[in-house]
C-alpha cells in the first residue's frame, strides 16, 4: 500500500505578475505530521486551498491516496469529505456551539450516534465541554477556535489540513490551546498537514517540514535535518540559526574541514564537519543553543568541541525563557543561556567570556 | 377628536361582538396576504440567495431589477396582472378576474422583489469565506445554499416582515384586480376607502385600528423571535 497519503507534483497557480505558486514536489505520509512553514504571503493557504479543491490549479497534479483529484473526474464533494479544514479564522455559523460542532457531521451524513464517542473525546480534550449550548455569538476568539477544531476532528477525516489555526489568537489564549491542540494532535496518529509561520511550532510538532517562501518550497525533509541541514541562508535564519558568517575551506582532512571566516580584521579558523572541497566558499550556521560559554579561558586540550572563541559580550537581551547573549569574537556569535546560567557566571555586557562550539553542531552551505 | 374616539370604541364593540362583515373582511385579507407572502417567501428567497451568492453575467442587471421591483408602485403591479388575466388575455380562461387568486397573484408580484432584494443583500453580507468553510465541510451545491440561507435567517426574517407590511397595507392592486366585491373580495383596504367614501368614519377607523393590530402584532411576533434569538426552535431551526 502506498504510504504517502498526499502528493503533490509540479502544481502551479498564478494569480498575477508578482505571486505565482509552484510546488515540484511535496508529499504527506500516512499518520505523519506535515509541517509547511514560511513566512507571510508565502503561498502556504494557497497550497491548502488547492489540497482541499477549493481552487482550481493552472498546472500539476495533486494525488490523493494515490488517486489524482486534480483531473475533474472525481467530484470534488466526494474528496473534500475525506479531508478536514481548520482555516486561520474560526468561521462558525450563527447558532449554538454543540449544533457547529456536528456540522460537519450533518453535511456528511454521518449518524451521530457513530460519532459520540469522537465528539465526547475532542470536546473534552479541547475543554469546550461547557460551552456546547452556548451560542457562538458570545465566546472568545480561542475559545471560537476551539469549536472550530473540534468540528474538523470529529469527522475522522483522512487528512486533516490547519491553516495556521493559532495566528489569530490573543497572545493570552494562545499558549493554553496550542498546548491541548497539540496533546490532541501527539495522540492523534492521523494524516495532517499543518501550516505555521511558527518555527517552534514546527520544531515541538512536525516529522516533515517543508520551508516555503514566495510561492516555492525551498527544502522538504525529516525536521532533523531541516533544523540541522538549512540549504540556505532564508532557511537558516527562518528555523532559527542566529549565527551566520561566510567562509572559505582552507583545507580537509577526512570527514572536518578547516574554514577561514571572512572577517574585518585578524584571521579567525573554524572546524567543521563536512566534505566539501578546499576552495569551497560557505557560509556558516551556528545555533545559539548550541553554543556554550565558559568563565576561564580554556584550551583544546579540555574542551571536546574544537572550536574556542575568546570575545566580549555586547548583548545580553530576554528571549522568554532563554537569554540571548550576544559576543564579539571577531565575528557577531549568539548564544542562549539560561537565567540560572547568567547568575552563576555573572554574565554582564564587557565581561570576556570563552565560547565553545562542537565542529559537529555547525553546519554549512555554498554560497 | 371626538370622531377618533368613537371610531375605537366601535372598533372595539365590532371586534368584540362578532360582527360578521368584520370578520369575513378581517379573515380575507389574513388569507389573501398570508398566502401572498408564503409564495413570495417561495419566490424570493431563493432567487435573493442564487443571485447573491453566485457569479454571472449580468448579475448587476438582475440586482438593478430585482431593486425596481422593490419598488413597484401597487397599481402597476394590478395592471400587469390584469393584462394577464382579462377574459381575453392570455390566462383569462383561467376566469381570476375579481377572485381572491387573482389578488395574491398581484401582492405576490408587490412582495417578492422586496424579500428578493432584502435577502439577496443579506446573503451578500456573509464573509465569503464561510462559503469556502461550508464546502470544506463536504456540503453540495444544494446544502451550501441551504446553510447560507439559514446563517441568514434574521435579515431574511426582516425581508419577509417588509413583504408582508407591503402587501397587506396596500390598495391600488387589490381593487383593481379584486373589485372590492363584498363577501367576496374585499378586504380591509379596499373596505377603509369604502367606507370612507360612504361618510362612514366610524367604520373606516375601526377597520384602520384592525388594520394597524394585525400588522402591528405580526410584526411584533416576528421582531420578537429576531431579536431573541433564544427561542428554541430558530436556534436550532
Amino acid at each position: 500500500m502506498d504510504k504517502k497519503i498526499l502528493e503533490i507534483s509540479d502544481l502551479k497557480k498564478k494569480y498575477n505578475s508578482k505571486f505565482c505558486l509552484d510546488v515540484n514536489n511535496l508529499y504527506a505520509e500516512k499518520g505523519k505530521i506535515l509541517t509547511i512553514i514560511g513566512p507571510n504571503g508565502s503561498g502556504k493557504s494557497t497550497l491548502i486551498r488547492l489540497i482541499n479543491l477549493l481552487e482550481r490549479p493552472d498546472e500539476g497534479k495533486i494525488y490523493f491516496n494515490g488517486h489524482e483529484i486534480t483531473n475533474g473526474e472525481v467530484s470534488q464533494t466526494e474528496v473534500r469529505k475525506k479531508m478536514a479544514v481548520v482555516f486561520q479564522e474560526p468561521l462558525l455559523f450563527n447558532t449554538s456551539v454543540y449544533t457547529n460542532i456536528i456540522m460537519g457531521l450533518t453535511i456528511r451524513k454521518i449518524k451521530l450516534p457513530r460519532a459520540k464517542d469522537r465528539i465526547d473525546y475532542f470536546t473534552d480534550k479541547l475543554k469546550i465541554t461547557d460551552l456546547l449550548n452556548r451560542s457562538t455569538k458570545n465566546l472568545s476568539g480561542g475559545e471560537k477556535q476551539r469549536v472550530s477544531l473540534a468540528r474538523a476532528l470529529v469527522l475522522d477525516p483522512e487528512l486533516l489540513l490547519l491553516d495556521e489555526p493559532l495566528a489569530n489568537i490573543d497572545q493570552s489564549s494562545r499558549e493554553s490551546l496550542r498546548a491541548d491542540l497539540f496533546g490532541v494532535l501527539r495522540g492523534y496518529g492521523k494524516s495532517v498537514v499543518y501550516i505555521t509561520h511558527d518555527r517552534n511550532e514546527a520544531m515541538v510538532l512536525a516529522d516533515d517540514i517543508a520551508v516555503m517562501d514566495r510561492g516555492k518550497i525551498l527544502q522538504f525533509a525529516r525536521k532533523e535535518e531541516i533544523f540541522r541541514k538549512p540549504v540556505n541562508e532564508f532557511i537558516a535564519r527562518f528555523v532559527g540559526v542566529e549565527t551566520l558568517v561566510d567562509g572559505v575551506i582552507l583545507e580537509r582532512k577526512g570527514n572536518v574541514c578547516k574554514i577561514g571566516l571572512v572577517v574585518k580584521k585578524g584571521n579567525i579558523e573554524i572546524y567543521i564537519v563536512g566534505q566539501w572541497e578546499k576552495g569551497t566558499r560557505v557560509t556558516l550556521a551556528i545555533r545559539p543553543e548550541d553554543v556554550i560559554l565558559y568563565n576561564t579561558e580554556i584550551s583544546s586540550e579540555e574542551s571536546s568541541a574544537m572550536n574556542l572563541f575568546k570575545g566580549k559580550i555586547t548583548e545580553i537581551r530576554d528571549i522568554g525563557i532563554f537569554k540571548r547573549v550576544e559576543i564579539d569574537c571577531g565575528f557577531p556569535l549568539s548564544s542562549f543561556v539560561t537565567q540560572n546560567s547568567v547568575n552563576r557566571l555573572k554574565l554582564a555586557l564587557g565581561k570576556e567570556i570563552t565560547a565553545a562550539v562542537k565542529a559537529s553542531s555547525i553546519h554549512m552551505f555554498k554560497r | 377628536m371626538e370622531i377618533i374616539w368613537q371610531g375605537i370604541k366601535q372598533a372595539i364593540i365590532l371586534i368584540f361582538t362578532g360582527n360578521r362583515e368584520v370578520y369575513e373582511i378581517l379573515f380575507l385579507t389574513l388569507k389573501v396576504s398570508g398566502s401572498a407572502v408564503f409564495f413570495s417567501m417561495l419566490l424570493g428567497i431563493p432567487v435573493g440567495v442564487l443571485v447573491g451568492l453566485n457569479k454571472f453575467p449580468l448579475k448587476k442587471f438582475i440586482i438593478a431589477v430585482i431593486n425596481t421591483g422593490m419598488g413597484l408602485p401597487p397599481v402597476a403591479a394590478g395592471l400587469i396582472v390584469i393584462l394577464f388575466i382579462w377574459r381575453s388575455g392570455m390566462l383569462g380562461f383561467l376566469k381570476l378576474m375579481y377572485t381572491p387568486p387573482a389578488m395574491v397573484i398581484a401582492q405576490v408580484l408587490i412582495a417578492s422583489p422586496i424579500i428578493a432584494g432584502i435577502t439577496l443583500a443579506a446573503v451578500q453580507q456573509i464573509d465569503p469565506k464561510l462559503k469556502q468553510q461550508v464546502l470544506s465541510l463536504g456540503a453540495n451545491r444544494f446544502q451550501v445554499y441551504w446553510i447560507l440561507i439559514r446563517e441568514a435567517r434574521l435579515p431574511a426574517l426582516a425581508a419577509v416582515m417588509a413583504g408582508f407590511g407591503g402587501i397587506i397595507s396596500e390598495v391600488g392592486a387589490v381593487i383593481m384586480v379584486g373589485g372590492n366585491i363584498k363577501g367576496e373580495t374585499r378586504v380591509l383596504t379596499t373596505a377603509i376607502v369604502q367606507m370612507v367614501r360612504m361618510g362612514n368614519f366610524d367604520m373606516a377607523i375601526a377597520l384602520v385600528v384592525i388594520l394597524l393590530a394585525i400588522t402591528f402584532g405580526v410584526n411584533f411576533l416576528l421582531t420578537l423571535i429576531q431579536q431573541k434569538e433564544g427561542i428554541g426552535w430558530i436556534r436550532r431551526f
